[in-house]
């Protein structure tokens, strides 16, 4: 029972993951009263447990993976030393505590960093997290551990540049494709007003999927089971990311409408179409990455990288990259705080995991 | 998710149609009023007609705005629609408060007013025959408006015209041999003419504001 009362920490954190995330789908279109917000929270919510469902097993599987490599997951040797001594409850105990601690100190990142009002990312925070458990873990007396650690940084790292970069050029594609053969058509109020409503209804739908794909996995994967022998709380991948969409989904309808409208008010100066469309292109990156390297991305990363290329289409100019400051420490300083304090906790229980 | 589409453009463009009628009505009555001798009965039939006008054109905005929440405008456009409609509707209120003026204050005008009140009028129709294309395009042919606002720019042209007759006449008005009371009422009958003016300007200045928020 206590094991799976330490399964609400993850589900606690997918909550607040909806709680916040809701507004990069619909923030826009709400707070500009496109759309209704009970509109969109269903919309969101069904729209979220879908991604999860279709596609958040993707990235159960690689987080999970990169859980087992930082030791946060037992690993399939440990899973089966246990079975033969008979202390698998033990190892389900410490794997779903150290779930438990991962979400703490990410979560404590992302409340500290919030009250301090630095741009946070909780997906990012959480990998963070994990690989700063690892890092205290790794055996450096092995090269081929630490180049295996070494290697998992750097494309973590990566993320924080394929991430805006490739956001920035399909925002780019498809902006400047409906400037070019779209916008043409808009003569009238009527056609413009229509295809704004039906785009921000269209974008928010596949942002909310996006989201269901990209974060599910970040709030359950640490429960989940790859061994198969009952190491963990959650043995089905699909089923898995379907408990992380629910709560995410539970977060958007009860407790994201503050959230939603000061985000949409914020981002609100962009002009309609070019709304739509920078969330579309911000929905498939995420959706791409997820696809291509598994791990869960940073939404605000491509929601940036999808702002600048919209406006580059007008000129390099139009684009304020003074922003960029703001958004680099973002992008840096959430995975490396999570990381460090999950490093420092890990080092003060070492005694009790490693026993 | 999409309600009833319902045809607020017809609906917009019968609502300014009625106020084009009420500002037809107003400009015979201004004829009649400038007209020496002028029986106060012919002035008050006339009168009359310029208020039922208005009570038509009133209607017309009402249907209209409850028209909105059935389309598929955004707020932003529905917003800016009402503040549109509601501007023409002044136009129309302000015709049937002047026209009460003349005909509470019995006004006399004086036989030198006559051309200058005469422009005013022409300039004021101009004004709102640019007004009428100008909101018909922005349902028809946005694009066209946005590329090219001139439509808009002649609107505020007129009305500088008539800032300047405003001035002059109002000069001249000060400068008569007749009572202080006589010339104030006489000055704020001119006053509020050229306000109709500015109320088609202020349209004007929200249509091109609806552009350029939509300009992508």
């Amino acid at each position: 029972m206590f094991i799976y009362l330490l399964l609400a920490a993850g589900l606690f954190m997918g909550w607040s993951l909806g709680t916040n995330d809701a507004a990069n789908a619909f923030g826009t279109a709400v707070a500009t009263r496109v759309v209704k917000y009970r509109t969109a929270i269903i919309i969101i919510a069904i729209m979220v447990v879908l991604g999860a469902a279709v596609a958040g097993h993707h990235n159960i599987g690689k987080l999970s993976s990169i859980a087992t490599n930082n030791e946060v997951v037992a690993s399939i040797d440990e899973v089966e030393a246990a079975v033969e001594s008979d202390t698998l409850n033990d190892l389900r105990l410490k794997s779903a505590l150290k779930a438990f601690i991962i979400f703490a100190c990410s979560g404590i990142t992302v409340f500290g960093m919030s009250y301090l009002k630095f741009p946070v990312s909780a997906n990012q925070s959480i990998t963070g997290a994990v690989i700063g458990w690892g890092l205290c873990y790794a055996d450096y007396s092995s090269p081929e551990i630490l180049k295996s650690n070494l290697t998992e940084i750097l494309e973590f790292m990566s993320t924080w540049l394929i991430n805006p970069l490739g956001a920035a050029m399909i925002s780019f594609v498809l902006v400047f494709f409906v400037k070019k053969y779209i916008e043409k058509r808009l003569t009238s109020m009527q056609s413009y007003d229509r295809i704004v409503k039906f785009g921000y209804i269209v974008a928010g739908a596949f942002s909310a999927y996006s989201i269901g794909q990209n974060s599910s996995a970040s709030v359950t994967a640490f429960y989940y089971d790859a061994t198969g022998l009952g190491a963990n709380i959650l043995t089905d991948p699909r089923l898995t990311a379907i408990i992380g969409g629910v709560a995410i989904a539970i977060g958007v309808l009860t407790f994201s409408k503050r959230v939603m409208m000061t985000v949409g008010g914020s981002i609100a100066e962009i002009s309609q179409v070019d709304g739509f469309v920078v969330i579309i292109a911000s929905a498939l990156t995420v959706v791409l990455m997820g696809e291509l390297m598994g791990i869960p991305v940073s939404t605000s990363q491509s929601v940036v990288g999808a702002v600048v290329g919209a406006g580059l289409v007008n000129g390099v100019k139009s684009v304020n990259f003074g922003v960029f400051k703001r958004i680099a420490i973002a992008w840096v300083s959430s995975p490396t705080v999570a990381g460090i304090l999950t490093y420092l906790v890990a080092l003060a229980t070492k005694s009790y995991f490693a026993a | 998710m999409f309600k009833k589409k319902t045809d607020v453009h017809a609906l917009i463009m019968e609502q300014i149609d009625d106020v084009k009628k009420c500002l037809v009505l107003f400009d015979g009555f201004m004829r009649a009023a400038t007209t020496p001798g002028v029986n106060h009965e012919t002035l008050c039939s006339l009168r009359d007609g310029v208020s039922e006008a208005e009570n038509v054109a009133d209607t017309s905005l009402r249907t209209m705005i409850c028209s909105l929440n059935k389309s598929y405008y955004l707020p932003s456009t529905m917003e800016s629609l009402i503040a549109i409609a509601t501007s023409c509707d002044k136009i129309a209120n302000k015709c049937e408060s002047i026209a009460n003026l003349i005909v509470i204050y019995k006004f006399q005008f004086t036989a030198e007013s006559y051309k200058e009140f005469n422009k005013i009028y022409d300039i004021i129709n101009k004004q709102f025959e640019l007004l009428e294309e100008a909101i018909s395009m922005l349902f028809s042919n946005m694009s066209q408006l946005q590329k090219d606002p001139s439509i808009l720019d002649e609107i505020r042209a007129l009305e500088s015209e008539i800032d300047a007759i405003e001035m002059q006449l109002s000069e001249r008005i000060f400068n008569m041999n007749a009572e202080l009371a006589f010339k104030m009422q006489f000055f704020d009958l001119v006053r509020s003419l050229c306000d109709v003016s500015d109320i088609i300007e202020d349209i004007a200045d929200k249509i091109q504001i609806m552009l350029i928020s939509r300009k992508a």
